[in-house]
């Protein structure tokens, strides 16, 4: 192996035709000096033992004493040369305990780079891209845009010819998996082979642009640079619900969104102003990150992680750089400063998030993200609304009408305790009260089960002992909680006078704790209330006092756990008069306790709280509505409660999406020396980085301001950053290979000019990106054959130079989608929540905790398109990672493609696949025709899109043959194969036929072309 | 590089070659799949790893880290000397005291080193000749997940390359039917806390250098059985077939990955038959149950997985990890580790004096532990019989066996409380250094190029602890 080594080494070496051509210091000599110099000459000082930079030409050049390193023209007085060929270890560069060695390749090229002058360039992804003229070619018929041009440009002085156009039915199928991620169907091939027009791959393509399936391939591409998932991540990995910013990906790129607007959005949508909802989904972006929900962790340690990660994703996805690499140190090869890499921080930090989040679902801030369908349902429903409310408005309560009977709001009510039966009892506010001496209090089970993300109102009279405003005796109203000092539940008390509402999962750091500002004077009857909106947040609680509404002193505000936790059941009953401990029992009296599903509104609670209807009040207007106003009145009324119920419960519905958003006041963004949370250094404020273009004029010192910057067309980084990615979903590999980093350590492009004219059409065309698209896949380039020869092989291993079209393994999720496509069992639906497709049973709970398994979904719900498919963290779903799908946890770019037994397994026995081939050699018996030939015909083309060869046609019948006689030698073998999956086995076919034909499928299905793209 | 390899490797051969031949050719290929040039740098004293993982992290101070002083100061609070404001859990933070809690097992010596080690591991004490104790580990995290990914990683966020998964990119595998990274999950009986996938997968490294988990049951690799009504022989007609129809393919295309993968569904359905009769421990004699105890007669057991793992060792598996879950102690802690010692303590010890005695330990290393330590003080209420014990990066203990390591001996001090390292420290790097080094691998030289930056496993830190070393 080492001697193959060797040989590609040098073959390397002469085509790139080192000893002939000038130097160029961007091209060879900075990646060298960056790799193996840098580390301690390059921009940290930390590791800089003397003062030699090579960062920069001053400082490289410089007079170092009787000593320089580079001297212009000349090698032998350079002492960078001297010590880089020195013969004894110890003086020699870079030094031994390194790591890093200098080939003598590398050391020739920075001799003759010396030699001719030592001309330094400023690094070339800095420097705004350039529009070249598309350069002269010898072979202009070849041509058809100017794509073509720079490569063949390439290929002419590589002495190589690109090759000739790929077969109609190789083109329809590469383009239609590379733009819609599935294969043409028989049809469309069909379609595509008859149309002899000039322009029928034009029109092709047109027709696959406009697929809605388009925004999906393209999705797929960005949830994993966006890091997307349904779960949180680290230890415990609960759920959260991010489809909706998903679903809003999809959208923008199937209507074509441009993509500085798509940038903008995502980063700051926001702060727009004159915002739109969809507009506020985009910034789900920077909260896709996981999120630490671990019992016992340091919050800010975490949420430091979190304004990091945005940090790291948007240098990344936007800018191609590694700033990352300056959290704890100056950059090591990059221009950046560790100051540098908090300034952008800054721009992150002041989301009022918690640095724990929420053990199930979304954490804050989040925002309701209704589908068009739930946004037309709650329309519908206000109109209905508004309906009602013109005919009960309509009706005046007569002016003498006064109330009979006691009223109670009964719309959401759970239960009522009225004591009006109890044993112990006193006048009370309406008939008797329950008395309460501190001993015996009543236990209701099963009553108010409200956990902490229910919305709830608990609402109560209370006459608390004590007389003339002495205080009250402390203790707890109502309660449904472990009855100790500190229990996990709901408890509303009094103390000192002042309410007190406590939703507890752990009394230390999960829990909401609050108290009024006003008090219940003592020794007379008050009401007093609490509305919860099921925020899992102190904002989201509201304290009444006699139906006003109090404001509250927040102590504690981490609630992360709900009560049914990680199997743990919460079965405490209701109390009246109790909870929190033997020493927390209630004083006095209790009368018309009233618990509501619903958080009250205040004019609901101010009713209710109202001990008579008093002219004009709206519990006077109520009480008549609901007992004494004409029957369709009281019909319309009660129509009204009925509707509004419903629109609260459908909004209850409505899927939220993790958002973007901005404390007041802004947190103070401190330097983190080494990187560490608890390690604050000097204050910084938002900023960007020194060595890249400035702020545009005008733009806010905010998220905002730093979109605008990210979208200037100053920006020498985004457009080519996003134009190479592009490249690479196409030829596998980027214009420049390490997609995720243009800065000094990154490789320079094959193409250069290309890579600039790109980047500048991209920009010209108003960041067009489907026009985009159009223009690389519309090349000559990409319509080439993807045959290699020999030759090429040797000359070009990679491909890096595209005399051919490179032959690409499909990404994961393409490949179930378009065996699923195959076997016409794929669903067309687009978007909506998450779905659990096959995978093997117990996966979920070798590695998790007790509470979570993988439920399978049903129906059309098994066959969806794999951007789709449930994704967590923890357990990824293993087919997607057989096949190198990013892991999801981090921000990814660079596409990976392995080959392995799993693979083969994979392809070979899981039921995803087995059941395709079952149904695709159904297809073959039902539309593929009379003979078997015709019908492994139908099969193969249904998989791969075109005709089997007749040496291929040989070995399929030679399959088939065998499997009917095999199927045939042991019948019972039959039903055991083809019971595959959840859907049906086709009837009225012959079993033993179907058995045969759905293992040639299965043969198709495992074909090396079936899984790449040619 | 390897990429290159390894397609010219089929570029040369399998274009020229029939399809006969390309069998054959399979060692070979394992051989490109396998390792950097240049590695190993020195030669190794272990080939391979067995790492027993114990999860959830268990008390040094009931197993390994004797502290007889402990037993006058029960009850009284920590002293802040001792504690020096370092950072504890949210779980104990409020708590308003810090009771000192000694372990209520007994202690001993064992082996000619005298080691002291806990009633609790009765068979862990035979083997203590074999077992170089260390107890003076520290780690820098303070939560399972970021302290695991630590421990598999050498780092505390997920996304870097697990250990076994820098190990066989680097050694590559010695066997031509097994992948070179292998693990294996078992429930244990006390609190358990969540586990992932990805603390064996590949990070930055192509994926084929991830842990493949091996699993009890039908499959105990994911899609390794053929489905139902499909015979062994109709899957070998099946892939001639393939292979034909990939021939057809690679000589009209020249693509070498068409080679590369015939040759994966190869090495497929070579595994189909290795693993199964890899996981039937149904010939393995009675003698071989007797020492691994009762449980390893049931599948999926971590005892029936220390037998697996030496099996793994003896065909050439380069990394095998264990992982048993269920020692997350906070509560309830004298009833429940003593449950985990009786799945983990006498098959540990077996799997070591089974290597010894098939003269294999000496190329074989094994690595006992958690992700971090437990307190002294008691979480939650300390009763004469009953306590819990919050998690403790600070110092915990260890143990290694075999190929390269020093026998029969303890390592490293802690204070009076096991609350500080009171000499000898060894981190979590310095731990993988020293793994490496074991295989022959320097860990400042065995690097992956990402993000422009080199990364190696041990990031910029590590140390060859030498006095471990045989």
């Amino acid at each position: 192996m080492i001697l193959f080594l060797r040989l590609s080494t040098l073959l390397l070496l002469a085509t790139a035709a080192l000893a002939q051509r000038r130097v160029e210091f961007n091209r060879d000599v900075r990646p060298i000096l960056s790799d193996k110099c840098f580390l301690c000459h390059g921009p940290d000082a930390v590791n800089r033992k003397i003062p030699l930079r090579l960062d920069s030409e001053a400082a490289a050049k410089a007079d170092l004493g009787n000593r320089r390193a580079i001297v212009e023209g000349n090698p032998k007085l350079s002492g960078l040369m001297h010590r880089i060929t020195a013969e004894k270890t110890a003086v020699r560069m870079p030094p031994a305990y390194s790591g890093l060695k200098l080939s003598p390749e590398e050391v020739e090229t920075l001799r003759t780079w010396i030699a001719q002058g030592a001309r330094w360039e400023k690094h070339w992804a800095f420097n705004p891209p350039r529009r070249a003229e598309p350069p002269a070619v010898k072979q202009r018929g070849w041509v058809r845009n100017p794509i073509d041009a720079f490569i063949l440009a390439r290929l002419e002085r590589a002495a190589l010819a690109p090759s000739s156009e790929a077969a109609k039915e190789t083109l329809l199928r590469r383009v239609s998996l590379d733009l819609t991620g599935v294969a043409p169907s028989p049809d469309e091939m069909d379609a595509f082979l008859k149309d002899r027009s000039a322009n029928a791959y034009e029109k092709a393509v047109d027709r696959l642009l406009g697929s809605p399936r388009y925004g999906e391939r393209m999705a797929a591409r960005w949830l994993d640079a966006a890091r997307y998932a349904d779960t949180n991540g680290y230890q415990y990995d609960g759920e959260r619900v991010m489809w909706r910013w998903r679903d809003w990906v999809i959208d923008a790129f199937n209507r074509n969104q441009r993509f500085d607007q798509f940038t903008l959005e995502q980063v700051a949508g926001d702060l727009l102003p004159a915002r739109r909802l969809d507009q506020v989904i985009a910034t789900g972006f920077n909260r896709n990150h996981r999120g630490n929900t671990e019992d016992g962790i340091i919050p800010e340690e975490y949420r430091v992680e979190y304004v990091v990660d945005r940090v790291e994703t948007t240098s990344t996805v936007f800018l191609g750089l590694t700033l990352g690499c300056a959290r704890c140190h100056n950059h090591k090869y990059d221009p950046f400063t560790q100051k540098e890499f908090y300034q952008l921080f800054a721009y992150f930090n002041n989301v009022p998030e918690m640095g724990r989040a929420m053990k199930y679902g979304n954490s804050p801030p989040l925002v309701p993200a209704p589908t068009a369908d739930q946004e037309g349902a709650q329309k519908r429903l206000q109109q209905r609304i508004d309906a009602l409310e013109r005919i009960v408005n309509g009706h005046a309560t007569p002016a003498s009408w006064t109330e009979t009977a006691h009223w109670r709001l009964s719309s959401g009510l759970d239960a009522w305790f009225p004591f009006d039966q109890a044993e112990n009892t006193t006048a009370g506010v309406f008939d008797k009260a329950g008395v309460f001496d501190g001993t015996a209090a009543p236990e209701f089970a099963g009553v108010a089960a409200y956990d902490i993300g229910d919305h709830f109102t608990l609402s109560a009279w209370v006459k608390p002992e004590g007389a003339g405003g002495a205080p009250p005796a402390n203790g707890a109203i109502v309660s449904r909680m472990a009855d100790t000092a500190r229990g996990k539940g709901i408890g509303l008390y009094l103390r000192e006078g002042k309410l007190h509402f406590h939703i507890t999962s752990n009394y230390n750091d999960d829990a909401i704790r609050m108290e009024s500002e006003g008090k219940v004077p003592a020794g007379d009857w008050h009401h007093v209330a609490v509305t919860y909106n099921g925020s899992v947040a102190a904002s989201g609680a509201q304290f009444y006092i006699d139906g006003r509404a109090v404001k509250a002193v927040v102590s504690q505000d981490t609630l992360y756990r709900p009560f049914r936790n990680a199997g743990s059941r919460f079965r405490e009953p209701f109390l009246i008069g109790a909870g929190g401990g033997k020493e927390n029992r209630f004083r006095g009296a209790i009368d018309e306790v009233l618990l509501y599903g619903r958080a009250l509104s205040s004019e609901e609670v101010e009713a209710v709280a109202a001990r008579s209807a008093t002219p004009g009040s709206s519990r006077l207007r109520w009480s008549y509505l609901s007992t004494d106003a004409p029957l369709e009145i009281r019909e319309a009324w009660g129509e009204l409660h009925r509707v509004r119920r419903e629109k609260e419960k459908l909004e209850r519905s409505f899927p939220t999406v993790m958002v973007m958003g901005e404390m007041e006041t802004p947190r103070q963004t401190h330097l983190l020396l080494r990187g560490a949370y608890d390690k604050p250094g000097e204050a910084v404020a938002s900023g960007v980085p020194e060595s890249l273009h400035k702020m545009p004029a005008g733009a806010p010192a905010n998220r905002l301001g730093l979109a605008q910057w990210l979208i200037s067309k100053e920006n020498p980084l985004m457009a080519r950053v996003t134009v190479n990615r592009f490249w690479q979903m196409y030829f596998g590999t980027g214009l420049v290979k390490t997609v995720e980093d243009f800065g000094v350590q990154g490789e320079w492009p094959t193409h250069p000019e290309l890579l600039d004219w790109l980047a500048t059409e991209f920009v010209r065309t108003g960041w067009d990106v489907k026009a985009m698209q159009k223009l690389i896949v519309t090349s000559a380039t990409y319509r080439q054959s993807s045959k290699a020869t020999p030759e090429l092989i040797q000359k070009d291993p990679e491909n890096r130079l595209l005399a051919r079209m490179s032959r690409v393994r499909l990404p994961a999720e393409m490949i179930r989608d378009q065996m699923l496509h195959a076997a016409g069992l794929l669903s067309e639906k687009i978007g909506g929540p998450s779905v659990k497709p096959y995978q093997p049973d117990g996966l979920w709970k070798e590695l998790t905790m007790q509470d979570s398994d993988y439920v399978l979904s049903q129906g059309e719900d098994l066959y969806r398109r794999s951007l789709y498919t449930f994704w967590k963290r923890t357990v990824s779903p293993p087919m997607m990672m057989n096949f190198d799908s990013s892991m999801r946890e981090s921000c990814t770019v660079r596409e990976s493609r392995t080959n392995t037994p799993l693979q083969a397994l994979n392809l070979m026995n899981d039921v995803t696949f087995l059941e395709a081939a079952r149904r695709v050699g159904e297809r073959m018996m039902r539309e593929g025709g009379a003979s078997p030939d015709q019908r492994l015909g139908y099969g193969f083309r249904l998989l791969l899109a075109r005709y089997p060869a007749a040496e291929e046609r040989k070995i399929l019948a030679g399959s088939l043959s065998y499997h009917l006689d095999y199927f045939a030698t042991k019948p019972e073998r039959v039903d055991a194969y083809l019971t595959q999956g959840a859907s049906p086995i086709a009837a009225g076919l012959d079993r033993r036929e179907l058995a045969a034909y759905a293992s040639v499928a299965s043969l198709i299905v495992n074909l090396d072309e079936a899984v790449n793209r040619e | 590089m390897n990429e290159i390899t390894r397609r010219h490797f089929f570029a040369k051969s399998a274009t020229g070659l029939g399809l006969a031949a390309l069998g054959s050719l399979l060692p070979g290929e394992a051989q490109a799949r396998g390792g950097l040039g240049g590695l190993p740098h020195f030669a190794p004293k272990a080939k391979r790893v067995i790492y027993l993982f114990q999860h959830g992290a268990p008390s040094q101070l009931d197993l390994f880290d004797y502290k007889p002083e402990l037993a006058k100061l029960r009850g009284v609070d920590l002293p802040a000397s001792i504690r020096m404001g370092q950072r504890l859990t949210g779980m104990t933070a409020y708590q308003t005291t810090f009771p000192t809690a000694p372990s209520i097992f007994k202690f001993a010596q064992h082996g000619s080193s005298g080691m002291w080690l806990s009633e609790l591991l009765p068979h862990t004490a035979k083997a203590a000749d074999h077992l170089c104790l260390v107890k003076s580990m520290h780690t820098e995290a303070i939560n399972h997940d970021p302290a695991v990914t630590f421990f598999q990683t050498g780092f505390q966020l997920a996304g870097r390359p697990s250990i076994g998964s820098w190990l066989s990119y680097g050694l590559g595998s010695e066997s031509e039917d097994l992948p070179a990274f292998v693990v294996m999950v078992s429930q244990g009986k006390g609190n358990a806390q969540a586990l992932a996938d990805r603390q064996w997968a590949s990070g930055f490294l192509p994926t084929r250098y991830q842990g493949v988990k091996f699993r009890s049951g039908a499959d105990p690799v994911l899609f390794l059985s053929d489905p139902s009504g499909y015979s062994t022989e109709a899957r070998r007609r099946f892939l001639d077939d393939l292979a034909q129809m990939n021939q057809v393919k690679l000589r009209e295309y020249q693509d070498p990955e068409i080679a590369t993968r015939i040759a994966q569904y190869e090495m497929a359905f070579r595994m189909q038959a290795s693993v199964p009769e890899l996981a039937d421990l149904s010939k393995e004699p009675e003698s071989t149950f007797e020492l691994y105890g009762e449980d390893s007669r049931t599948p999926g057991t971590y005892a029936a997985n220390c037998i697996l793992a030496r099996r793994l060792a003896e065909r050439g598996v380069r990394f095998i990890q264990l992982f048993h879950r269920g020692w997350d102690q906070h509560g309830n802690l004298p009833a429940d580790i003593k449950k985990q010692c009786v799945q983990t303590d006498q098959p540990s010890a077996a799997l070591v004096l089974d290597l010894q005695r098939r003269g294999m330990l000496e190329d074989t290393l094994v690595v006992w532990g958690g992700e971090f330590g437990r307190t002294v003080y008691s979480q939650g209420t300390l009763t004469e019989t009953n306590y819990g014990r919050d998690h403790h990066p600070r110092c915990f203990s260890m143990w290694l066996a075999g190929g390269g390591i020093k026998g029969g001996m303890s390592y490293g001090e802690t204070d009076e409380f096991s609350y500080n390292i009171a000499g000898n420290p060894v981190d979590v790097h310095d731990l993988h250094a020293t793994i490496l080094h074991c295989l022959g691998v320097d860990h400042t030289k065995l690097t992956y190029k990402f993000q422009g930056r080199h990364y190696r496993l041990t990031d910029v830190h590590g140390r060859v602890v030498k006095d471990l070393l045989a």
